[in-house]
Order: C-alpha cells, then structure tokens, then sequence
C-alpha cells in the first residue's frame, strides 16, 4: 500500500490531553491564593476530586459500577488513625506509627481486600458486583459501630501527629497541599493506564468481555487490576480525608451515601473521559455548596434528579457531551 | 515452519501434521443436542468450510471449538496439545483467532485502537501500534485508522474484526460469516484475502451461507444438520450429496 505511506499516520498510544489536565491543576494550585478564606471547602473538594478519580479507574475504565467506596475511605482514614493513636495500637506494635506509613499500610489492607472481594464477584456478571460492593461497605461500618477498638459508633479523634518536613499536618494550607498532590498522583496515574496495555484491556473488557476474551485478554484479571489500583488510591484519599476531618465516626464516613457521592461525580463529569471525574467533582462540589444553602434538605432530591438526567440523556457525562458536540476533549483523550 | 509454506508442502505431496482436531465433540444445553459426535481436523494452508440449514449447530460448534461454549463431550487439540478444558483467552495465546457473526468493535475506541487491543497480545509499546497499524494497511483499512470504529459500515465492520483476528498473529483462523451480507465486490475482496491467508500457511475454518464462496475457497466441507454430520469431503462431492440437497431444499420438493 503505496498511497498509506503518504497519509499522516494517526497515533493510538498517547498519554491524552494533557493540557486539560495542566490546565486543571493550575486552577486547583491558583485556588488558595484567591479564596485563602474559604480552605475548608478547597480541601474536600480536591479529596473528593482525587476519590472520583480513584473511583474511575474501576468504574469507568473498566466499567465495574461500585457503591461501596466508602469501604476503602473508610480503611485509610481508621488504619492510619488506629496506627497513630498511642491507645489503640496493636500489641505487637511498640510505638505509634508516622501517617504517612499508616497510609501505606491503608493502602496494603485495602488492595487485599480488592483482592479478595473481586476475586470472589469477577466471576459473575451483571450487577452481581455492584451488588457486593454496597453489601461490603455495610459489613464493614457494622463492625467499626460494634468494635470497642475502632472507637464504636463515636468514632476515632485523630490524635497528636509528627510534622512532614517540618510541615504541621493539620495546617489547612498543609492539608491543602497533602489533597492537591493526591489529585495530582490520581491524574498521572490515569494518563499512565491511558497509554498502556492494561489501559487497552479494560477498555475492551468494558465494551464487550467476550470480544476482549477473543483477543487474549482475560476479563476477571482486568478488572481485578483496576480494583487494586483505584482501591490503594482511595484508601490513600481516605488516610488524607481523615486528617483534615480530625474527628470521624462510622456514620459520617461509612456510609451509602458517601459511595453514592463519589460515583456520581465521576458519571457525571464521564467516566469515559480522563479528566471528567475531575471536573464532575468540581461542579458537583460548588453546585452542592449552592444547593445546601438554598434548598437545605431538598439537596438530596436534586443529586437524583441529577443521575437521571444524566443517565437518560448524557451516558458519558459531561465529557461526553463536549464530545458530541465536536470538541475532542472527551472519551480517554 | 522454517521458510517452507504448508501449500508448498502439500504441494510436494508432504502432509503436515493437523493444526486442529476435535474428536467425537458434542455440545448439550440441557435436553438439547446442539451438536452431536463432530470429527474434523485442519492443517496448516487448509480451509475448512462448514455449511449446513439454519439452527445446524455451526455456530455452536464454532463456539466449543474456540472455547466460549463448554463442551459436554469429546476433545480438541491445538498443534498436538489437548486445549479442551482452555478458555478462549488462554487458546488465543496459543494461536486460535475468532469473528464474531455479528461483528462486534469497540465503539467506544477509533479503528486504530481496536486492532491495537489485540495487537497487545504479542508485542508491547511502539511495537504494537506498529504492528496493528500494519494489519490495517493488510486489510486495506489503514485510510480509516484514526476513525471511530462505530461508524465502519458493514464491510469494513467486517475487515476489522478479521484485521483484530489477523493482530494476534494466529496459526489457525475462525472465520464465523464474514462474507454474508457484502456486496458482490466486497464479497470478492475477502475471498481474495481469505485465500491470500491460507496460502500463507494459516489453517481456516469458516462458517458461511453463500454456497458459491464457501464451495470454490474450501478444500475440505463439512456439512450439518439438526447438529449432526450429514456430509463431508471435497466441496463438489458435498454438494452432489443427496442428503446435502435434500437438507437445503427439504423433501417434498417437487
């Protein structure tokens, strides 16, 4: 084929659009220096953001809808306190241990479990999973209302932590920069998955198993992959969140709705999308600032509204529509 | 194979050894008798056309032998080792490649990426965007590399599934319908390439409803019916076959 050679070869492996996502990190950097008043709300929302993120690489690149996130959240942010409490540390353990290796050992615990529970849910198909996942999350705030150890229903108080370089963890600023580099962790390895082998594989596993089965690709492994990823990460999201509430209990950080809350800002935005987890918890976020003062108790009610239109008339979320609409900023660019 | 192609050995008179055999393969859905006691065998170069009337168990058959339909009975071999109990993943490592019937791309990924999917299988990186672009430039779809595969029409629909299959570089190709519902020159060009593939060395079996295609690209027909073996040989003993005739055109034709 003579005439090919003169076309313009077009390219499948690239990290995406990296200027969305440069330009992306450049308004969350911007942010402390504008609304330095109002840190609190920029600290969620960046946490939130990084756990839409983490949420995605399961639910949106390979398509495995989870309701029980706030399982993994709740790993990071009990693992790392439990470790730093002076109290609460297992016999076998001499001193409290530094946040920053609780939060690993978080992520350790939360990739077996990725393990096990995908193991055993993989398998089958349809909701089955999604099903697991909400019955998961509910196991596990039962047992941290019924164990003495994990503080009951009244929780756990973050105690005394060591500074990181000098830094006081619990400076909003501090905080600020802690959730800002997990968004950042949570981006890079998104552009990653988007260049690589395992990026392709969970797309095809998520548009048709058997079709990915034909092509070598072993589904069960796919998705397990993306669990223990987006697992790991959102335990890490939990480790940080945890650190800027101070003081948490099951009912706060355990439940349905916090799972709800993260899968809908990564729908929303486009869980086909690179950045649109991102963007979706953004909106989401201030929007939900919004309503909470305006509609108080009606803000649920419109979270409902929001997933069925969505759902009906936006299957790719917001990413998706600018898709459609001919700029190519959508769908795992 | 060191440089000699399976047609210049057959052509020295020299069998090679059999790429596919299945021996007494029968496919049960509860009750149901889908397929029942399927003896074939494929050797590197050859194509094996299976026919057969509507709800003949082709295409369950083409399901166990590729792994996706479990067996209830019987054993199939892949260049001499037992792939029976494999799923269809594991037997594409070994050199099994598949259509679908109804083709089915990835939408959601350009033309490009699709074959890339499977080019994964046997190269990394660089390495594999090279080679899936060069199976595209093989099916003649390299013009449409960057298109998103969900707007293929039909027959190009088509040559992305066989490009996906060609990626993972198979010794042996299962070809479920590709030709059916073409044009007549796109029906020319994938015989044209179908034929080009086996001189090449690849065993093929394809399921096929257009008599005139499956009778002149195959060596070797076998055709089914009501799940069993009604006939087999060359395509025009086959197609002399009164039990072959009387199953297409029914018995009480007058």
């Amino acid at each position: 084929m003579t005439t090919a050679a003169t076309l313009p070869r077009p390219r499948a492996l690239t990290f995406g659009n990296l200027w969305l996502s440069g330009a992306l990190l450049l308004v969350m950097a911007l942010y402390p220096l504008v609304f330095g008043k109002a840190m609190n709300f920029g600290v969620s929302t960046l946490i939130f953001a990084g756990l839409a993120m983490s949420w995605n690489i399961l639910g949106g690149w390979a398509g495995q809808t989870s309701l029980g996130h706030a399982a993994l959240l709740g790993i990071g942010a009990y693992t790392m306190t439990l470790l730093a409490t002076p109290e609460r540390l297992p016999a076998f353990l001499p001193a409290p241990l530094a946040p920053w290796w609780g939060a690993l050992i978080g992520m350790v615990v939360a990739v077996a479990l990725a393990a096990v529970w995908g193991g055993l849910t993989f398998r089958l198909r349809g909701s089955y999973f999604t099903l697991s996942t909400i019955a998961v999350a509910l196991v596990l705030r039962l047992v941290a209302i019924n164990s003495e150890w994990t503080g009951s229903s009244e929780g756990l108080f973050m105690p005394e932590l060591p500074t990181l370089f000098g830094l006081d963890l619990f400076d909003r600023k501090v905080e600020y920069g802690l959730a800002f580099a997990f968004v950042l962790l949570t981006l890079v390895v998104t552009h990653l998955i988007r260049r690589s082998r395992l990026g392709y594989g969970l797309q095809a596993v998520r548009e048709d198993e058997d079709g990915a089965r034909a092509l070598g690709i072993d589904p069960t492994r796919m998705k397990l992959i993306a669990f223990m990823i987006s697992a790991a990460l959102t335990a890490l999201g939990g480790s940080i969140y945890a650190i800027y509430l101070q003081a948490f209990e099951p009912h706060t950080l355990l439940e349905l709705p916090i799972s709800v809350q993260i899968a809908l800002m990564a729908i929303i935005g486009g869980r086909t999308s690179i950045q649109g987890p991102l963007i979706g918890a953004l909106l989401l976020s201030i929007f939900g600032e919004v309503f909470r003062t305006v509609f108080s108790n009606a803000n649920l009610l419109i979270y409902g509204v929001l997933i069925l239109v969505v759902t009906i008339y936006a299957p790719n979320g917001l990413m998706g529509l600018f898709r459609r609409g001919g700029l190519k900023l959508g769908v795992n660019r | 194979m060191t440089g000699l192609t399976a047609s210049s050995l057959s052509a020295a008179g020299v069998k090679a050894a059999p790429l596919l055999t299945a021996q007494g393969v029968t496919i049960r859905f509860g009750g149901v008798t889908a397929v029942k006691n399927i003896n074939l065998s494929v050797r590197p170069g050859e194509i094996l056309g299976l026919i057969g009337p509507n709800g003949a168990g082709k295409t369950t058959l083409f399901n166990g032998l590729t792994g996706f339909v479990r067996l209830s009975e019987g054993r199939v071999t892949l260049a001499g080792r037992d792939i029976t109990h494999l799923q269809p993943q594991a037997r594409s490592r070994l050199g099994m490649a598949r259509t679908f019937q109804v083709e089915r791309p990835f939408e959601d990924l350009s033309v490009l990426e699709n074959v890339l999917v499977a080019a994964f299988l046997r190269h990394r990186g660089r390495a594999a965007e090279d080679h899936a672009y060069a199976v595209l430039e093989r099916v003649g779809l390299a013009d449409r590399a960057a298109q998103p595969a969900a707007e293929l029409n039909l027959a190009r629909r088509r040559r992305l599934e066989l490009a996906k299959a060609l990626a993972l570089e198979p010794r042996l190709l299962f070809l479920d319908e590709s030709i059916a519902g073409l044009n007549p020159p796109a029906q020319q060009e994938m015989v044209a390439l179908i034929r080009e593939l086996a001189q090449s060395g690849l065993g093929i079996v394809m399921v096929e409803h257009i008599m005139h295609v499956i009778m002149t690209l195959s060596d070797h027909v076998i055709c089914m019916a009501f799940g069993e073996l009604l006939a087999e040989g060359t395509p025009a003993a086959v197609a002399a076959h009164p039990d072959v005739i009387r199953a297409y055109l029914g018995d009480d034709h007058d």
